[in-house]
């Protein structure tokens, strides 16, 4: 039994090691929008998403996201030095995933 | 003056002569790209689409669920310290699969489900050793063989009065892997309640009011809760043991319906914070009846039926009085602000939950350690009311690699404490029902993003006091584990796991 165990442990970290790197979270996009967002928008995270479709948000975040900073500076005064600091250009792939999640087209289905 | 008008004019002539140029040059390119747009116009085949569109349309009519697929295959390695006795351990190979199902017919209107099965590898003894494999607290957190079982399935109807955003929502509750418990189980989002104290599948209804524009709290809203763990009915075409039937779906006058309703209550999320408690009360709980149980009905002379036929030697179960609990917990999503980016990625979480007894005088069986039947009263082996309490605390960091995570968790479970964490997926028992200290250390690789994903995990339960997880009479007693031969003074599980998910 101690020798399946080993055999799992160390095919566990073999795998650890051969893993593609994640990409941006959407969860960690939604909880970034909850923080430093949603009290500006005044919207909870899913209707903020489904404002645009997937391939609108794709554009809007295209390259540092310029048009969506332009488009909700605008929108949305409150969010202009958000959008505009260095934690919105770190955050902003996480949004990005969150808001293509959610997105008018995306299916999603609200849960519970 | 003319000086001055000469060069004026012969300027203007100049510039406006390239801007004649320009013009031409545009309107050769607007012209290009017209014939370009007409000839693409042309090679397109209207008819050709609209069938397409047909096709598509004709296909999908009445496809009105959304499928998704979570499958898991683990091996756990399950080891028991008996006090007196020998170890016991296994390792096992299990297969679990869940098909997600969702559909939004309507902005407002939304059904949400969830279909599963989680069997050991082949065929096994279960049915014939476990009575309570089939329990439906737990019917697709417990392996067993490859039916599929009913795991969710409810409507939520949601709309507003004034700022105040409403859900109403009846069926099959999301009660597996709530809030806190879904990080170790690698799940993103949490499902409905408190994961320290409730964590089972049962069916009821819950209405939610967000009450946060009302309260200008962030995230505050409260939900009611209802749920049924136990039904009060026969089933048909039962015989009464003198050549016909029992009515069909009345009353067992047996096991009275165990019910429970509950307030949840997040007090404040802004994304980082998040604070919730819970309270409930549960009616009607039921305690295991060793001995004797209902095996049909007694008729007078006439033929009218006049109570319940008991018969010695079988198992049932009898309602043994009610419970009431609670929790308040707090989860830190990032620690700090800004600090450092692996403190960004941390999570933290505290909790502190509680139950407290309220046993009738109904008499249930046991069979003592002779092999006698015996009378008992009361709720986990104590006339008295008696109070239990939990501390659960967690850590999740990222791993050593981008996108991996390590988690670190432990509770504590007083000598009465008694949660509902049934359908708590760890194969050696709920470490959340411990009375005692449980420890857990696991690791999350995604392998390919999130969509294939390995898990490995150590959960150990060092008990102070046998009767943890089990039901709420006789069976739920604490013994001292230190000195009851044959208790289980300890528990692990190893468990190494690969995840596909879509």
């Amino acid at each position: 039994m101690k020798k399946i165990i080993g055999l799992l442990v160390t095919a566990f970290f073999v795998l650890g090691l051969m893993s593609t790197n994640a990409m941006a979270d959407a969860s960690k996009g939604q909880k970034y929008y909850l923080k430093y967002m949603k009290n500006d928008s005044g919207m909870n995270g899913a209707k903020f998403a489904t404002q645009h479709t997937q391939a609108e948000w794709k554009a809007l975040f295209a390259g540092k996201g310029e048009k969506f900073i332009a488009e909700y500076s605008a929108k949305i005064p409150g969010l202009k030095a958000f959008l505009e600091g260095d934690k919105f250009a770190k955050f902003m792939p996480d949004i990005r995933d969150f808001c293509v999640e959610y997105a008018s087209d995306s299916g999603n289905v609200p849960s519970c | 003056m003319k000086r001055i008008i000469a060069p004026l004019l012969v300027g203007a002539a100049l510039t406006s002569g390239f801007a004649a140029d320009d013009l031409a040059k545009e309107v050769a390119t607007l012209k290009a790209q017209m014939a370009e747009l007409q000839k693409a116009q042309s090679s397109l085949n209207i008819d050709a689409l609209k069938k397409q569109v047909s096709e598509i349309k004709a296909h999908d009519a009445g496809d009105n669920i959304k499928w998704d697929v979570d499958f898991r295959t683990a091996y756990d390695y399950v080891d028991y310290k008996i006090n007196g006795g020998d170890d016991v351990k296994n390792g096992i190979w299990t297969n679990k699969l869940l098909l997600g199902m969702a559909a939004q017919p309507a902005d407002n209107l939304v059904f949400q489900g969830k279909l599963g099965v989680y069997k050991a590898f082949g065929q096994t003894n279960i049915s014939q050793t476990s009575m309570f494999q089939d329990f439906d607290w737990y019917g697709t957190q417990k392996p067993g063989d490859s039916s599929i079982k009913l795991r969710e399935a409810y409507f939520l109807y949601f709309g507003d009065i004034g700022d105040v955003h409403y859900s109403a929502s009846f069926g099959r509750r999301p009660s597996v892997d709530g809030f806190m418990t879904n990080l170790r189980a690698d799940n993103e989002n949490p499902a409905s309640p408190v994961g320290h104290n409730i964590s089972m599948e049962f069916d009821g209804a819950s209405f939610k009011f967000d009450v946060e524009k009302i309260t200008g709290i962030s995230g505050m809203y409260f939900k009611i809760c209802l749920g049924r763990g136990f039904s009060n009915t026969t089933g048909s075409y039962s015989s009464n043991g003198a050549g016909g039937f029992n009515p069909a779906y009345v009353n067992d006058a047996y096991n009275p319906n165990m019910d429970l309703a509950g307030l949840l209550v997040q007090l404040y999320d802004n994304g980082q914070y998040k604070v919730m408690a819970n309270y409930f009360k549960g009616w009607n709980m039921m305690g295991a009846n060793m001995g004797y149980a209902q095996s049909g009905y007694t008729f007078d002379m006439s033929g009218n039926m006049t109570g319940v036929a008991m018969t010695p030697g079988m198992l049932g179960f009898i309602d043994v009085g009610d419970m009431t609990g609670g929790s308040l917990s707090l989860q830190v999503n990032g620690i700090g602000d800004g600090i450092n980016d692996f403190l960004d990625d941390s999570v933290f979480f505290i909790s502190y939950a509680f139950n407290k007894t309220d046993p009738n005088a109904n008499v249930a069986h046991y069979i003592d350690s002779f092999g006698q039947v015996q009378n008992t009263t009361g709720m986990l082996g104590s006339a008295d009311s008696e109070t239990g309490h939990s501390y659960y605390a967690g850590l999740q960091l990222p791993g050593f690699m981008k996108g991996q995570r390590v988690g670190l968790e432990y509770n504590h479970g007083s000598k009465y404490w008694r949660s509902f964490t049934y359908g708590e997926d760890t194969l050696a028992g709920s470490k959340l029902a411990t009375r005692g200290d449980a420890y857990e250390i696991y690791y999350i690789l995604p392998l390919v993003g999130k969509n294939l994903t390995a898990q490995l995990s150590y959960v150990y339960m060092d008990y102070d006091y046998t009767g943890s997880d089990m039901f709420f009479g006789q069976t739920g007693m604490p013994m001292d584990t230190a000195t009851t031969p044959g208790a289980v003074k300890s528990a692990s599980d190893i468990r190494a796991s690969i995840r596909y998910r879509y």
